[in-house]
């Protein structure tokens, strides 16, 4: 039996998909696989709040997966397992 | 003259003088306006032994050429010696104040003495007269802005200080157009101890532009970059900055209760999501500004501004405080009272751990969400516990001898961004000409928000070398005068072009990066001469010693000695962090 694999919802993306949190069954993917899964699972499409027009993370958008942001790993390639926890926020700031 | 007015005035409320200072076109373009002209004028009339609540210390109030003019340009900067830090000091405000002072036919304003009774000045169309303000003193800065205005024109732009200011606690805001604030630094004590309460500006004198047509464009231009831009065009105007609350904290360095964590276990509770969902009435935004960051809310019983990220910090997590209105009402009274919310949560976490450690014996419980509003009031009118916490941090912490407590760089208390988990943070606080503040490098685009372009938090290799770009790019900013937001969205060269149709001036990307290096570098030059060097450039020991067991920065701690040293090279300044003869010589100082 597959494990689960969390997707967490911030800012806009939360706005947008009325919901903070996904469970998407799964035991092993790319983290492309997953935001794909995640948008076929919800009904709503959201990869336009991540990336370009070519499939590219946006400047700004920031994944963690366990609290490591996937640029510092295979970007958009990082393999994620069952029990992960995956953050998404499109592009902010403050100060 | 086109994107100046020409003309500054200098008044001494002490002998009641006031005469019209000329700048040169070589002072003029080696140092533009706001914070660079402002310290380019402060340095030169006042020295290091220069008191900053005593009657011959000078305030300075700068706009820039940009002032007036493009989008986000309704912002000035105060110039003078903080009382709180002792170092050299600018604070910025947004609103349309800066907009109304040049307006009024001013770049700027010179403060200097100390009016014999509560005064406050009123410019328009280039004259400047001193006006009785007893009948204002003790109103708090929504009341006085409503009263002056009154007075004057309901047109005029009100800057004024509040009760925090009178009593000149160290850290007391001036308040304009409502809720802005110029915050850090106590430059509402020096308006204190001048006995001035207020400046109203207005008038209809235009700000010449070299190159209409071009102007034109290049605004039309920007409107679309900054439309564009998900940070400029979608996250600030929808969520404000505290969409940053969720995002720091995911990265374990959220400072909770003192620093003493990096992860708040109900940030979700005090979100800018969170926010949006439960206290947002509306954005507000300042002059000719169309992101929109700022907050209009209410709570059950209140309304007002804010809270903003670091606020939203400083009152909250710091403090281990969940409670959003709480906050929100907090926020409201720093605004009513003139004071600096993020020094005020710091101290009065300071203060909190002091209490828990039996250091002092006054009763101050993390969580207490119910004496928050009291402790800020007391602070303004400095009674009871207020008197302390109207120390700041620094000087609190050590009264009551654990010096360590105080989370401060140069007795400015440090943000919201644990230097834990962003070692170019850890540089910027602690090279920053006025003390631990984020907005002199804010080394967070890069290390957690990918903007330009994607850093290692963790590693210090090359950090040196941003961190002294990006305080030159922000010395610029400051200077030109307009909102550091649109760095999110436009780069050097965009400022450079708007710079050249407004002004005519052939400026290069080259020339305005050096007029950033050469305020930050007279700032320190100030700086060194008032005794701060190498020892003074560093974090409390917390963030070298304590590491968190808990979140995505746990078991992290900075390693600045050898950013520090890169620092110093790139700059050109010596191994105790003074500017080198060569390098003054570069830079025309």
């Amino acid at each position: 039996m597959a494990g689960t694999i969390t997707v967490k919802f911030y800012g806009l993306m939360r706005l947008r998909m009325r919901t903070a949190a996904l469970e998407i069954p799964s035991d092993d993917l790319t983290i492309m696989e997953l935001l794909r899964l995640a948008e076929e699972k919800s009904g709503q499409s959201f990869l336009d709040e991540l990336l370009d027009s070519d499939h590219g993370l946006l400047t700004g958008t920031i994944i963690l997966v366990n609290g490591e942001n996937i640029r510092s790993r295979q970007g958009l390639q990082t393999r994620v397992h069952a029990g992960d926890s995956v953050c998404l926020f499109s592009p902010a700031a403050g100060g | 003259m086109n994107g100046w007015m020409g003309k500054i005035v200098k008044i001494d409320l002490s002998r009641r003088t006031q005469e019209t200072i000329v700048v040169g076109d070589v002072i003029r373009r080696q140092y533009l306006g706001g914070r660079g002209l402002g310290v380019k004028l402060y340095s030169d009339l006042c020295s290091s032994a220069t008191d900053p609540l005593a009657e011959d210390n000078a305030l300075i109030f700068m706009t820039g050429p940009l002032t007036g003019t493009m989008m986000t340009s309704g912002r000035y900067q105060i110039v003078s010696r903080s009382p709180l830090t002792a170092t050299i000091c600018d604070s910025s405000s947004g609103g349309s104040f800066g907009a109304a002072l040049k307006a009024a036919g001013l770049d700027g304003l010179i403060i200097r003495g100390r009016s014999a009774k509560p005064a406050y000045l009123s410019i328009h169309e280039g004259a400047v007269e001193v006006r009785d303000a007893s009948a204002f003193w003790g109103l708090d800065t929504q009341q006085t802005q409503k009263a002056i205005r009154a007075e004057t024109s309901s047109q005029t732009s009100v800057a004024c200080i509040g009760p925090a200011g009178e009593n000149q606690v160290l850290f007391a805001a001036v308040m304009n157009d409502k809720d802005r604030a110029a915050g850090r630094g106590g430059m509402g004590a020096i308006m204190g101890s001048k006995n001035l309460k207020a400046i109203a500006a207005g008038g209809s004198q235009p700000v010449a532009v070299s190159d209409p047509a071009g102007y034109k464009d290049l605004a039309a231009r920007v409107d679309r970059i900054v439309d564009k831009n998900p940070v400029t065009g979608k996250s600030l105007q929808v969520l404000g900055t505290s969409v940053l609350v969720n995002i720091i904290n995911a990265h374990g360095m959220f400072p909770t209760e003192n620093f003493r964590r990096g992860v708040f276990n109900d940030a979700e509770g005090i979100s800018g999501e969170k926010i949006a969902e439960t206290l947002l009435q509306r954005q507000s935004a300042c002059y000719k500004c169309p992101i929109g960051c700022g907050r209009t809310t209410r709570t059950r019983d209140k309304n007002g501004e804010g809270p903003e990220y670091e606020t939203v910090w400083a009152f909250g997590a710091h403090l281990g405080i969940s409670n959003l209105s709480a906050i929100a009402e907090a926020n409201y009274a720093c605004n009513e009272l003139g004071v600096d919310t993020i020094t005020m949560g710091g101290t009065i976490g300071c203060a909190m751990e002091l209490s828990e450690t039996g250091a002092w014996k006054e009763s101050l419980r993390w969580g207490d969400a119910g004496k928050l509003r009291d402790w800020v009031t007391d602070t303004a009118y400095r009674r009871g516990i207020g008197a302390e916490l109207a120390l700041g941090s620094k000087r609190l912490a050590a009264k009551y001898g654990r010096p360590e407590l105080a989370m401060q760089v140069k007795g400015m208390e440090i943000p919201a961004y644990d230097p834990r988990g962003a070692q170019g943070m850890a540089l910027s606080y602690a090279t920053s000409n006025r003390g631990g503040c984020h907005m002199r490098a804010y080394m967070i685009a890069p290390e957690i928000l990918g903007h330009p372009v994607f850093l290692d938090r963790f590693s210090s290799a090359g950090k040196a070398e941003l961190v002294a770009l990006f305080q030159d790019v922000s010395a610029l900013v400051d200077s030109a005068v307009l909102c550091r937001f649109l760095q999110f969205a436009l780069g050097i060269s965009t400022f450079t072009e708007m710079l050249r149709v407004v002004t005519g001036l052939d400026f290069s990307d080259e020339e305005l990066m050096k007029i950033g290096r050469r305020t930050y570098t007279l700032e320190r030059l100030f700086n060194n001469r008032a005794g701060f060097g190498r020892g003074d450039d560093t974090l409390p020991p917390r963030f070298f010693n304590e590491e968190f067991q808990t979140g995505s920065s746990r078991h992290r701690l900075v390693r600045l000695e050898g950013m520090l040293d890169d620092y110093y090279a790139v700059r050109g300044w010596d191994l105790n962090g003074v500017p080198s003869p060569q390098t003054l010589a570069d830079l025309g100082l």
